[in-house]
């Protein structure tokens, strides 16, 4: 088990460790397996060069994200499909399933674009910083007790500041595209990013204020049990409501709808990624899928047990102790949980209109944030004056 | 405040309400008929591209009279009885399907087809050709090769007893004179 985790995580480590402003890392299993597979002797610069790039995004990025991107996209077409009482996607491959992996091939080929006049330096590197953000986020993902990347102790704001950096990748999208819709589009997601932020981060202030850790794979820890009553959901009356806004303004800071304003494509043709073509177009639709998955899963980790399941993962760790097999369980959970909650995504974003910009912003400022408040600060004395009453607290 | 709260609950209930309908949506059959592969059934009387019954056709020009905008164009040549076919053309540019051609007919060869799409690259092409065979239909063609053959078969006859009956003291009877020529092909 630690020899098959233990390079993933130390890959993992490298990358956000680089990310996050700490020492660089000593090597990881890439270069460690470079350095002794290689003929001649790599200098040791370009040893960290390539285990960085071998062994932190390009692996996640290959394992992980682009599948579940495609499976994603699919799974979206399909819902919004039968929905609508269509069949979706069903041509390429046993029902469809092989689309995605067309359009993707469609969209390498296609001619890369970059318009007049546009601001090409800032043009070339907007998807390239949405698609880097998108990946980073996944680095302070836990998926099962031993399976994680990194378990940084500031792991909620850390992802919570990485996918920030994706809305700076939109600002340069929209501006430099030289185009009034991709500026609309642009300004309109810092807008609603600015607003929600604050009802975001007040929201996950609750788990915790319950947990007293940052880190999600702690918070993870500490829900499992028997029967799911350790679910931060059911701790008290004021997670359910903070996991609702956390949703809501989740919802919003991923540019899903009813919130998918900065490219409403009924006013805005497609908003700030009207002008990119191609592969450049495809690094923003893999960003909006990795960011739905990315606040799925802290969802499912700080509200919704993590990668416990009432009966389920005691049983196999009653059985087979916490091994690979309750690892594979805890994966199976854990992804089960947040890609329900991404699938609820979906159903959303087919039930609900778009709503106008002032509405984002009532809803944001004059509902969203007073009500986090009010959970948070209702969560916090419920752990200092209630809990102490049943013998609980630290 | 009641009136807040009582808006948040709204948003939230409302919410669920409409989630609860696109989830019997999602639940329901799909109602897609996948269109090259299976196609809804037509109505009898659906007036598409027409069908023409080329073996009943008698070239009378009836349904060419008929048509309003004069989108029927025929030419034919008759083989004694038969009919040597070089066009029977309707142009689907004009042809606003009135079904008025297929009134007069008194044969009752011209109909209106089932098919609907047909897609071309040129206009042009819209011109299309009702004819199942250009010339002499196959049936038609079995005809006269046939009459053709008895004809031939006659003569031959009629050859190979001419120098027997000389030989002989009575023919039985003298030969038939050999039956009217068909008309000369064209």
């Amino acid at each position: 088990m630690r020899m098959l985790l233990d390079p993933l995580r130390s890959a993992a480590e490298a990358a956000a460790g680089a990310a996050a402003g700490a020492a660089a890392p000593q090597g990881n299993f890439v270069t460690d397996l470079l350095a002794k597979i290689s003929p001649v002797e790599i200098p040791w610069p370009l040893l960290v060069l390539l285990g960085a790039l071998l062994g932190s995004g390009f692996f996640l990025l290959l394992l992980f994200i682009t599948p579940y991107a495609m499976l994603a996209i699919w799974a979206e077409r399909k819902v919004a499909g039968h929905i609508q009482c269509r069949i979706g996607p069903n041509r390429v491959g046993p029902f469809g399933l092989l689309q995605s992996i067309a359009d993707g091939l469609k969209l390498l080929v296609k001619e890369d674009t970059i318009p007049a006049g546009a601001d090409k330096l800032l043009f070339v590197l907007a998807p390239a910083l949405v698609l880097a953000s998108a990946i980073a986020m996944f680095a302070a993902i836990p998926f099962a007790p031993a399976l994680y990347f990194t378990d940084l102790n500031l792991g909620v704001f850390f992802i919570l500041a990485v996918s920030s950096l994706a809305t700076i990748g939109v600002l340069m999208a929209g501006w430099s595209s030289n185009n009034k819709w991709s500026l609309y589009g642009a300004m309109r997601e810092a807008a609603a990013v600015i607003s929600y932020e604050v009802p975001l981060g007040l929201a996950l202030l609750v788990p915790v204020v319950v947990s007293g850790t940052f880190s999600l794979r702690g918070a993870a820890l500490a829900q499992e049990g028997w029967g799911g009553a350790a679910w931060y959901l059911f701790r008290d009356p004021f997670v359910l409501p903070a996991f609702l806004l956390f949703y809501t303004a989740a919802l919003a800071e991923t540019k899903r709808a009813p919130f998918d304003l900065p490219e409403a494509e009924s006013e805005l043709v497609a908003g700030f990624h009207t002008e990119y073509s191609g592969m450049r177009f495809s690094f923003f639709f893999l960003e909006e899928y990795a960011a739905m998955f990315v606040v799925s899963a802290i969802g499912a980790l700080y509200f919704l047990g993590g990668w416990s399941f009432p009966g389920l993962t005691p049983l196999v760790e009653h059985l087979f102790g916490r091994g690979w097999i309750f690892n594979a369980v805890a994966v199976g959970v854990f992804s089960a949980k947040a890609l329900f909650l991404v699938f609820v995504m979906m159903w959303l974003r087919w039930t609900l209109p778009r709503i106008r910009i002032d509405q984002v912003m009532t809803l944001g400022y004059k509902y969203l944030t007073p009500l986090a408040l009010g959970c948070l600060l209702g969560a916090a004395g419920w752990e200092l004056y209630v809990v102490p009453l049943f013998g609980g607290g630290r | 405040m009641v009136a807040y709260l009582k808006n948040v609950w709204a948003g939230f209930w409302t919410t669920l309400v409409g989630m609860s309908i696109t989830a019997k949506y999602l639940l329901r059959r799909p109602v897609t008929v996948q269109y090259p592969d299976e196609r809804l059934p037509i109505p009898d009387r659906y007036r598409g591209i027409h069908y023409l019954e080329q073996e009943k056709c008698i070239y009378c020009f009836q349904c060419a009279r008929a048509c309003p905008i004069d989108c029927i164009e025929m030419d034919a040549l008759r083989v004694g009885k038969e009919l040597d076919w070089k066009k029977f053309t309707l142009d689907y540019n004009k042809c606003m399907f009135c079904e008025l051609c297929v009134y007069p007919c008194p044969k009752d060869c011209i109909h209106m087809g089932k098919e609907f799409a047909f897609v071309v690259y040129d206009r042009r092409e819209l011109d299309l050709d009702l004819l199942s065979a250009k010339g002499l239909t196959p049936d038609a063609k079995e005809r006269l090769a046939k009459a053709e053959a008895e004809k031939q078969a006659k003569a031959a006859a009629a050859k190979a007893a001419a120098p027997a009956g000389a030989a002989a003291p009575a023919p039985a009877e003298p030969p038939r004179p050999a039956s009217p020529p068909a008309a000369p092909a064209p």
